[in-house]
């Protein structure tokens, strides 16, 4: 029997996940990753830690097994159902048993006049974020800049804002929504968040719209134009299924997928940010890497469900603290929320039955392990617990004070506190008790209990 | 006086016995591993002597009563080898199995794997260390090409500038350790302790993490991706001295650290400034123990780990490198001589031609007549009473039923068994459930040796005479060889034996040839290898370290609705291991088991410290008093596995490498 050939289409973070869980297995399929890009798979999410300078640029490539049919520059062009291939940019074809669309998402063009040239290229001062290349062409383009401006308020608008920053960029950011990050957070939260960018020296202009770009700079619809040297556009994508939507398959806002990852074509399954499962359109790693754990069994012939993501948005970027579980705006429930707007930090859970079904933590990501822990795992909590989790109670280091007579001192030879009150000096409680001959740490407590006893006068 | 050492964990502190008939223990100040400082246990040690539960003859299993009936040594050495004999002759001679212990001294370790491959010829041969430090020793054979716990002193740890503790407790499992945290910060060093409670010895540390149990691999993921971002991998190291550096770096690139915190509980900032620290110190140390190894992934989870000391360029510089710290008494010196189901003396490997012609040569026997690899300790139980399984097992220095993972079904095995043969000081719970129970001799009433947590091998001697009736476990071997026919003698003297054992151990990884008892004597104990391993070449023939990629999978049991609790395992300061002995020493406390548990958990459930909870897995369940401590994860509970009970909760998910049992995390349910 031949072995199966699995074709993935795309090798971004999705793509990469899925070979590596099929790739090693001995009898397993034969899997074939498809990429566009010129260079071989990488962590994209590390671009804008490589923009800001903290990630070594060469510390970004991923690994993918050695029995995986890796090909760069492979841009898939049309999808032939009835004979099972895919078609690429070349002409040449590639058969399949299995076809995964892992195509991702591309970058909205938000209506900008300006942006693109008369002869249909973006204007040199324009850039992208999503590819190596395009942080390639933004960090060759930041040494002769003096001003950025960054198109759009989300994660990886703030991203990239505090990467130029960190660069030396004067840096501002539009954002058309009322408040920054909107599509995750409440607007509190994103006023906190503005108000830290502009401590950080960032300018941030929400319920902006940038309308045009000119020799002058980018001007805004309140009227304002702000001079730069280089215009970021990171207001969103959407999913990439133009490929799909050719073949014929089921596509709504994303290529439409079932529990198993099928898309309307059994032969296809889709995952990742081009996915659509229910309602859902997920744009982070987590979601698409669950999902390529999930296909890797299901193709592997265990018959496994997706049932949704959960998802953890963190903000990567230095001094700006950010967590989003879940969908906090839209998540029903009752809530527990502590605001300060002194220390600038704004933490709120959406909690349904005792779960935690979402949260925003602002400012302060103090219990984020714990709180992201419940979130993932459902856990139950009591009345009092989703308070404590807010405050970040933390144990305390109390010493030892005024210690009961019956209060072990010295556990390697168990020696409780009275006994050392009874002896006369450090030799006497050695020999007598044995206490801080072994590891050792009691010796501070026991010299203080031996010091307050002279002070107290006890009698011999 | 007698110099001798603690009957009990790897540090094997030294100790002064004096008396006949009532044992005092004495510092050694000289010895320098401990330099006179003791444990409770070591100060109780002569407590079990002279105990009322101490066995002193034989017993056998009355067939018409069930009860267990004293017997002569003749009569019961004669019933074993004639019982054994024709459960060979009619089911083969792997019919029998033999597991030991890693409290044996080396003479012992080395004598029990000689009577299953001469005296036997059985393959069905594994040891309670299996369940200790077996993950450590894989990935250390791995990476570096020979597994020594410690490639350095103990005392090393003191002029290391970071010393990063993964999964160790040593403030209560071997206190006199505890001293050089203490002078190492004294001398402005840094300790970092990662453990899911924040134990006495997290107390004195300076960094503490808390992951969620069996997540110890992602968070080495997430500090080795740290460094790599950073630029703080030691390129001329990586280049010089070890090979495979590409390969993790691509697999690291994948471990951001906010994917180490979801799955690790560990802060994204606590991460990064541990990755800090330990990007800027000129010498790390990392030692991992039994709560980094004990899981399903625990050779990856070591790999992991000995990865980072690479990455950072440290084993064989001066103060630094990576080491293991070693658990049972002679966890070290019991997996090098023979007792491991794939092991000869001098850590050859038993399916290697060269290493059985040499040890054949040795014993004086035809290397043909040499068994194969058997199975790993926990297999080999599972198998026992089956159709392919072993009928038959001898025990030596080991309580099964209290310390093997999900007991229930092991003790459930053990009753399948046609004969089972125990021999002990004591009536072990795993002693009580034989047919044949063996009274052999303790500690002081013995000389032989033991290789501590350092590799080095130390002497215990005798001190007092052993009680009339008891013998011991090599007159014991040499007995049943005789009876079983033995091609050839087995020797009764400790040092005879240790001789024997240098010249099979000759040439192998773990090469004792050079070592005598007036060397160990006369040096303070003698390091096999040397004082300090891989200053110049690792141990490999090209003689680089193996960087080895690995992934983080994640504990063989996770948590859900029904199982909603993380359950952790491990000892305290007052007991050793199954406490078959330290349980009977009067001086020490045996308050019985409990369940650590974290405020937050006790109120969402309805517990009250000191008061019973239930907790629940898929094996088993136990009920014990609550203590209620915000040193542990909310998410966790912990219970000491001293007493009967923790063990049947445990899960029996095994290491593919190592075959280590994942005592260290499964999934439970709490109820008040």
């Amino acid at each position: 029997m031949t072995r199966e050939r699995v074709v993935v289409v795309g090798a971004g973070m999705g793509a990469v996940r899925l070979a590596e869980l099929l790739g090693p297995c001995a009898g397993g399929p034969a899997v074939t990753l498809l990429g566009d890009e010129p260079h071989p798979p990488y962590n994209r999410i590390l671009l804008s830690a490589v923009l800001e300078g903290t990630h070594d640029p060469d510390a970004v490539a991923m690994r993918v097994p050695e029995a995986v049919d890796l090909r760069v520059e492979a841009r898939v062009v049309e999808i032939h159902r009835g004979e099972r291939e895919v078609e690429l940019a070349d002409r040449s074809r590639v058969p399949y048993d299995r076809l995964v669309l892992a195509t991702g998402s591309i970058p909205t063009l938000p209506p900008i006049r300006g942006l693109v040239r008369v002869d249909g290229r973006l204007d040199d001062r324009v850039h992208a974020f999503r590819t190596l290349a395009d942080c390639q062409r933004l960090d060759a383009a930041v040494p002769a800049a003096r001003r950025a401006v960054v198109v759009g308020g989300g994660l990886l608008g703030l991203q990239v804002a505090r990467a130029l920053s960190a660069r030396g960029l004067a840096v501002e950011v539009v954002e058309g929504g009322d408040h920054l990050l909107r599509s995750q957070v409440e607007a509190p939260a994103g006023a906190i968040l503005a108000r830290d960018l502009r401590r950080l020296g960032t300018a941030v202009y929400t319920g902006a719209r940038a309308v045009r770009l000119t020799d002058d700079g980018l001007v805004l619809d309140n009227g304002f134009t702000l001079e730069t040297d280089l215009v970021v556009l990171t207001a969103g994508g959407r999913p990439s299924t133009a490929l799909a939507r050719r073949a014929g398959l089921d596509v709504r806002r994303g290529v439409v997928v079932d529990h198993r990852l099928r898309t309307s074509d059994p032969a296809i399954h889709a995952l990742g940010d081009c996915a659509q499962h229910g309602d859902q359109v997920t744009g982070f790693v987590a979601p698409a890497w669950e999902q390529a754990a999930l296909l890797a069994r299901h193709l592997s012939g265990a018959d496994v469900a997706y049932a949704g993501a959960r998802t953890v948005a963190r903000l990567r970027a230095t001094d700006l603290e950010v967590a989003v579980l879940g969908d906090p705006q839209r998540a029903a429930g009752q809530v527990v929320e502590l605001s300060n707007a002194l220390a600038g930090s704004h933490r709120r859970l959406v909690l349904r039955d005792g779960v935690i079904v979402a949260a925003t933590l602002v400012g302060d990501l103090s219990g984020i392990g714990l709180i992201t822990q419940h979130y993932d795992r459902g856990t139950v909590l009591g009345p009092h617990e989703p308070a404590g989790l807010l405050r970040g109670d933390r144990p305390g280091a109390g010493g030892p004070v005024a210690l009961p007579d019956d209060a072990e001192v010295c556990a390697c030879a168990g020696v409780a506190a009275g006994r050392i009150r009874a002896c006369s000096s450090l030799e006497d409680v050695k020999a007598a008790t044995r206490a801080t001959t072994g590891c050792g740490g009691c010796a501070d407590a026991v010299r203080s209990l031996l010091a307050a006893r002279t002070l107290e006068g006890t009698p011999r | 006086m007698t110099d001798t050492h603690c009957p009990y964990c790897s540090l094997q502190c030294g100790m002064r016995l004096e008396g006949a008939r009532r044992l005092e223990v004495h510092p050694w100040p000289e010895f320098p591993v401990n330099q006179g400082g003791l444990c409770r246990k070591g100060w109780t040690a002569p407590g079990l002597r002279g105990h009322r539960e101490r066995l002193t003859t034989p017993l056998v299993r009355d067939r018409a009563t069930g009860e267990l009936r004293a017997a002569g040594w003749e009569e019961a050495l004669d019933l074993v080898a004639g019982r054994l004999r024709a459960l060979q002759a009619a089911y083969g001679a792997d019919a029998v199995a033999v597991f030991g212990g890693g409290g044996l001294t080396n003479e012992k370790a080395y004598q029990l794997g000689k009577l299953a491959r001469v005296a036997l010829g059985t393959s069905q041969i594994d040891y309670n260390g299996r369940w200790c430090m077996s993950s450590a020793a894989t990935a250390a054979n791995r990476a570096l090409g020979v597994d020594r716990g410690l490639p350095f002193p103990l005392a090393d740890l003191e002029h290391t500038d970071v010393l990063v503790l993964v999964g160790s407790n040593l403030a209560e499992t071997m206190p006199p350790a505890a001293r050089h945290l203490d002078r190492l910060r004294a001398h402005g060093g840094h300790v970092v302790v990662i453990d899911p409670r924040r134990t006495p010895t997290a107390q004195r540390a300076d960094t503490v993490l808390q992951p969620v149990p069996g997540t110890d691999l992602a968070l080495a993921l997430g500090l080795l991706h740290l460094l790599d971002a950073a630029g703080a991998v030691d390129e001329e190291y990586v280049a010089a001295r070890t090979t495979g550096w590409e390969d993790v770096r691509r697999a690291v690139a994948s471990w951001w650290p906010e994917r180490v915190e979801r799955i690790t509980g560990v802060a994204v900032a606590e991460l990064r400034a541990l990755a800090e620290r330990i990007a800027g110190a000129e010498r790390v140390m990392v030692l991992t123990a039994r709560g980094a190894e004990q899981h399903a992934q625990g050779t990856d989870t070591v790999l992991a780990w000995i990865d980072v000391a690479l990455a950072l360029g440290m084993p064989g510089r001066p103060y630094a490198g990576y080491g293991c710290l070693t658990g049972q008494g002679n966890g070290q010196g019991g997996r090098e001589h023979g007792q491991k189901a794939d092991q000869l003396p001098g850590y050859r490997m038993i399916d290697d031609p060269a290493a059985r012609a040499h040890v054949a040569g040795v014993w004086g026997v035809d290397p043909d007549a040499l068994p194969g690899p058997g199975r790993s300790a926990y297999e080999l139980l599972d198998a026992l009473g089956t159709d392919t399984g072993p009928r038959a097992m001898l025990v030596f220095g080991s309580n099964i039923v209290v310390s093997a993972p999900h007991a229930t079904h092991v003790a459930g095995r053990l009753a399948e068994l046609d004969l089972l043969v125990v021999a002990d000081l004591v009536m072990s719970e795993t002693a009580a459930l034989a047919d044949v129970v063996l009274p052999v001799t303790q500690w002081a009433e013995e000389t032989g040796t033991m290789t501590n947590l350092e590799g080095r091998v130390v002497l215990r001697q005798q001190a007092v005479r052993p009680p009339a009736g008891v013998r011991s476990d090599l007159e014991v071997m040499a007995g049943l060889a005789a009876r079983l026919g033995s091609p050839v003698p087995f020797a009764t003297d400790p040092e005879e034996v240790f001789a024997e054992l240098g010249r099979a151990s000759a040439g192998g990884r773990a090469d004792y040839s050079a070592i005598t008892y007036d060397r160990i004597r006369a040096e303070h104990g003698v390091f096999w290898g040397g004082e300090r391993l891989f200053a110049e070449r690792f141990a490999h023939p090209d003689g680089r370290a193996r960087f080895v990629a690995v992934d983080h999978r994640g504990p063989a049991e996770p948590v859900d609705a029904a199982y909603p609790l993380h359950l952790t395992t491990g000892r305290l300061l007052a007991q050793y291991q199954s406490g078959a002995q330290t349980r009977r020493v009067r001086d020490l406390p045996d308050e019985g088991p409990f369940v650590e548990l974290h405020p937050a958990l006790a109120e969402r459930i309805g517990a009250h410290d000191g008061r019973p909870v239930v907790v629940t897995t898929r094996r088993g369940e136990l009920k014990a008093p609550a203590r209620v401590v915000d040193t542990i994860r909310p998410d966790t509970v912990f219970v000491p596995f001293h007493w009967v009970g923790a063990n049947r909760l445990t899960n029996d998910a095994l290491d593919p490498a190592s075959r280590m049992p994942e005592f260290k995390v499964c999934a439970c349910a709490v109820t008040a």
